[in-house]
């Protein structure tokens, strides 16, 4: 019996406030950008089917709030992702700046069985405001950056013009079927077998 | 600034009176530790503490004491915080309000963190938040001890500072990620329940503890009740022990034999208790509201048999539910007035409004009363003084900001940061309406000045997502920016708990959400337990901005004038939950969703809930829920006025760690 996992592949997005992560996510999906997405409230996410050598899955990728006062609720949404997708708005220094806070609370709150490989990507996003004129984040540090954290692949996108958002999702889908695929040694077949009889009997429930 | 109640305890009754109670209850322990001594693996109490007590209400004199202690058993540790028996500082404090707050055995492996604030002057106080996201309400420490709880936690479980905040600590929480495994707490989600190292969880051990250290305190809490009925009775749909609605059950029996019946007179005529709405339901006619809800779940694919609603939910609402009246017009609202323009009896106003609403161009007068900007007893001309009176005020907080330089603001990260988000939520809020839409909507400036003065009259809250969603449809109405203002701000003196900080706003909404559903539909509710539902974040933004994304425009307006109103409770949109997801029960459970799919069921459902059979279900389940449902809110919800003790904790260092 093949497992859950195999077949579905889970991707947080994570970044500061309006640096795009709805609007990556849409274009990446939908193919298609809107001026008119809200600021995201709680969290949602979009499925996709995608093929990779020979095999279909599903990418489940979640968007959650960016501001930083709703991140208690990330405990509920990161646990059992594959792959983490970390996204800073080229044209803002603080979003560049808070990757480490939302890259190690991630690994806090998701507590992947092995930290230190856990996938992560970095998208550099908004490249195409004014003509890249407004930017203050160079990519050579973002670069420095991602090489620091153990090679984090990175990519500059814009979410407008859809530009590199296909190729980064295509190395986020390829590195989470490889974070999948190592849990499965951790994660056999026996995922919900057994355990709603022991989840009744536990205690207080409040 | 509100000045912190400071007791002296020693001439407080009910101080002296827990004091004993503490002692005696003691001796009552280790009798029965002794008893247990038996079992191989007893449990050894690591930590006690008397007079640990909680305040469910704003009014310091309103609370309960209790013992904390500290279980050691096996390489487990649990927490518990029995209340003292038969000891109240206050009548409206029942033995129900001790057994929703009780804290039976939580073992260390579910709590996720524990914050502590040490106020410079009061009691110190603890929250503990468990990993399902729900936090207990704070635990203050009226014998000190806070350290040494913290002390011996350390002794027994790995707990770590958060690096954002010295007071947070996290429990089984590894600071350097290299350093974890896969611990019982931190595994992924599908797979904690049915690790070996998570098994304790429920295990007779289990049993053996909260028996032997509890069940001397004879407060047996609905919870475990429910544990032992369970454990006879496998039929969840029968397990039921809260009295009242088996009595309601009858009176639905009642009430369907009665349907050639037909009375139409009002539901509900006043504010009387719940014995005298129970008389007035169980004459409803209910053919009449049969059609309305036929369409509800009956293309549902049933693939597993669903527990039935307790309540026969299906046929409340046929039966009780009042049906909505036109909203209030003109000429109606001018009988509410006397000649010199004072509401006479705001509470026939505001059961007028809850049945119907208001017409639209009645809502900018109205609105104003509904939050409070106006007084019910004020006069034409003391409402035009307070128009202007306000408006200059605006204009003194505004100044504020406005009058920040380009060379300051380079040297004022905060503002910047406040104005950023600012500017980016306003352009993402509404923008299909034709108010807001357009590039250079002055509409949409207006929302940015009245949030970002906002941020400057309540610069400890700041601003937060969400707040852009609350302010558009006030601005629509209001349109002035001053009265708009003002009447934002009146709404957010009760909803401004939804974004604090430490988020215990939504937190307590979120708990008081879930004993609400266990009390009306305990089978729903044990879905969400064993599917791992019960921190009912799937309900997170219903609650954080009041519907505001759920419906279309008009019918968010129709429905906060409602809620507003306050009028059967100020909980109404708690119900309101309640309403929706009993709409969808056969479908959640039939299709057995789990977290995941109904989170994305529950946001899919935007658009798509139909206002006016929701409120009526609403308004039948709070009145049906009646006292209980009451009971189960804590006290400072919001929509309630908050707990008055937020402001004043500082950081401290701690010696502990
Ligand atoms: N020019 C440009 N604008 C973008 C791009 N991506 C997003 N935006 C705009 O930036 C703003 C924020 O985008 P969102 O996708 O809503 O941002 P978010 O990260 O989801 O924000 P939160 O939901 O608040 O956490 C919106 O006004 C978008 O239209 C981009 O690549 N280029
Ligand atoms: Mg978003």
């Amino acid at each position: 019996m093949p497992s859950r996992r195999r077949t579905l592949l889970k991707v947080i997005i994570l970044g500061d406030s309006g640096v795009g992560k709805t609007s990556l996510m849409n274009q990446y999906v939908n193919k298609k950008f809107s001026n008119q997405y809200k600021a995201t409230i709680g969290a949602d996410f979009l499925t996709k089917e995608v093929e990779f050598e020979d095999r279909l899955f599903t990418l489940q990728i979640w968007d959650t709030a960016g501001q930083e006062r709703f991140q208690s609720l990330g405990v509920a949404f990161y646990r059992g992702a594959d792959c983490c997708v970390l996204v800073y708005d080229v044209n803002v220094q603080k979003s560049f700046d808070d990757l480490n806070n939302w890259r190690e609370e991630f690994l806090i709150q998701a507590s992947p069985s092995d930290p230190e490989n856990f996938p992560f990507v970095v998208l550099g996003n908004k490249v195409d405001v004014d003509g890249g004129n407004s930017r203050v984040v160079s990519e050579k540090k973002a670069r420095a950056w991602c090489a620091s954290k153990g090679n984090i692949p990175y990519f500059e996108t814009s979410a407008k013009e859809g530009i590199n958002v296909e190729e980064a999702f295509q190395v986020i889908a390829k590195n989470a079927l490889k974070s999948g695929e190592e849990e499965e040694i951790y994660l056999p077949d026996t995922i919900d077998v057994g355990s709603t009889s022991q989840q009744r009997a536990s205690g207080c429930d409040c | 600034m509100h000045e912190p109640d400071i007791h002296d305890l020693s001439d407080d009754a009910d101080y002296a009176a827990a004091s004993k109670q503490g002692s005696s209850s003691m001796s009552r322990t280790d009798s029965s530790k002794r008893s247990s001594s038996s079992d191989p693996e007893d449990a050894e109490i690591v930590y006690l503490k008397d007079n640990v007590t909680i305040h469910p209400t704003q009014y310091a004199t309103e609370r309960i004491s209790g013992r904390l202690k500290l279980i050691k058993q096996g390489s487990s540790l649990f927490m518990t915080w029995i209340p003292y028996k038969g000891q109240s500082s206050n009548a409206r404090l029942s033995e129900r309000d001790k057994n929703l707050y009780t804290i039976r055995a939580i073992p260390f492996s579910d709590i996720q963190s524990i914050r502590r604030h040490t106020p410079t002057i009061g009691w110190q106080y603890v929250i503990v938040v468990l990993s399902s996201g729900l936090a207990y309400p704070p635990l203050y420490f009226y014998s000190g001890g806070v350290r040494e709880f913290l002390a011996t936690i350390k002794q027994h479980v790995l707990i770590a500072r958060s690096s954002e905040d010295a007071n947070v600590f996290l429990v089984n929480n590894f600071q350097d990620p290299l350093q974890r495994t896969l611990s019982s707490l931190e595994l992924p989600r599908s797979l904690a329940k049915g690790s070996p190292s998570s098994s304790f969880k429920g295990t007779p051990s289990d049993e053996r503890l909260d028996k032997g250290t509890l069940e001397d305190n004879q407060l047996s809490n609905n919870i475990q009740q429910n544990n032992r009925q369970r454990q006879k009775n496998h039929d969840p749909a029968r397990d039921i022990s809260i009295q009242v609605l088996e009595k309601f059950s009858l009176v639905t029996r009642f009430a369907r034999e009665t349907t050639s019946q037909l009375f139409r007179e009002s539901l509900v005529d006043g504010h009387g208790p719940a014995e005298k709405r129970r008389n007035n339901w169980a004459s409803k006619d209910h053919q009449r509201q049969e059609i309305a809800s036929n369409d509800v779940d009956d293309d549902v694919p049933k693939r597993v048999p669903v527990a039935s609603d307790p309540l026969e939910f299906e046929k409340l609402s046929l039966v009780w539910g009042q049906p909505r009246q036109h909203p209030l017009g003109l000429e109606e609202w001018s009988t509410f007035l006397d000649s010199e323009g004072r509401v006479g009896d705001p509470n026939a106003l505001k059961k007028r409004i809850f049945y119907g609403g208001v017409e639209h161009n009645l809502r900018k007068e109205v609105w104003g009363f509904l939050l409070g900007y106006y007084s019910y007893d004020s006069t034409y001309a003391e409402r035009q003084y307070v128009v202007s009176v306000k408006k200059s005020e605006y204009e003194t907080i505004k100044n504020q900001w406005q009058s920040i330089s380009p060379e300051q603001a380079k040297r004022f990260t905060k503002f910047r940061e406040r104005r950023g988000l600012i500017e980016k939520d306003v352009v993402r809020t509404d923008r299909s309406l034709s108010f807001y839409d357009g590039d250079d909507n002055p509409n949409v400036r207006l929302m940015h000045d009245i949030l970002l003065t906002y941020s400057f009259y309540n610069f400890d809250l700041g601003y937060c997502q969400g707040m852009s969603d609350l302010l558009s449809p006030i601005l629509f109405i209001m349109k002035d920016e001053s009265e708009a203002f003002w009447c934002f701000v009146s709404l957010l003196e009760r909803l401004g708990p939804n974004f604090n900080r430490d988020q215990n706003g939504m937190h307590s909404q979120l708990f008081a959400l879930s004993k609400l559903v266990e009390l009306l539909d305990a089978p729903l509710h044990n879905y969400f337990k064993q599917n791992d539902c019960l921190n009912y974040f799937f309900c997170f933004r219903w609650i954080l901005i009041q519907f505001k994304r759920e419906f279309e425009y008009e019918k968010t307006l129709r429905l906060w004038e409602v809620l507003w109103t306050h009028y059967p409770t100020e909980h109404l949109h708690l119900y309101v939950c309640i309403a929706i997801l009993k709409r969808h029960r056969v479908k959640i459970m039939g299709e057995q969703m789990d977290f995941d799919t109904l989170l994305k069921f529950i946001n899919e459902l935007s658009g798509q809930i139909d206002l006016d059979p929701v409120l009526r279900d609403a308004e039948a389940l709070c009145v049906c829920a009646g006292e209980n449902g009451a009971a189960s809110i804590p006290p400072g919800t919001p929509p309630s006025l908050p707990l008055q003790d937020g402001s004043i904790y500082q950081q401290q260092d701690d010696e502990v760690l």
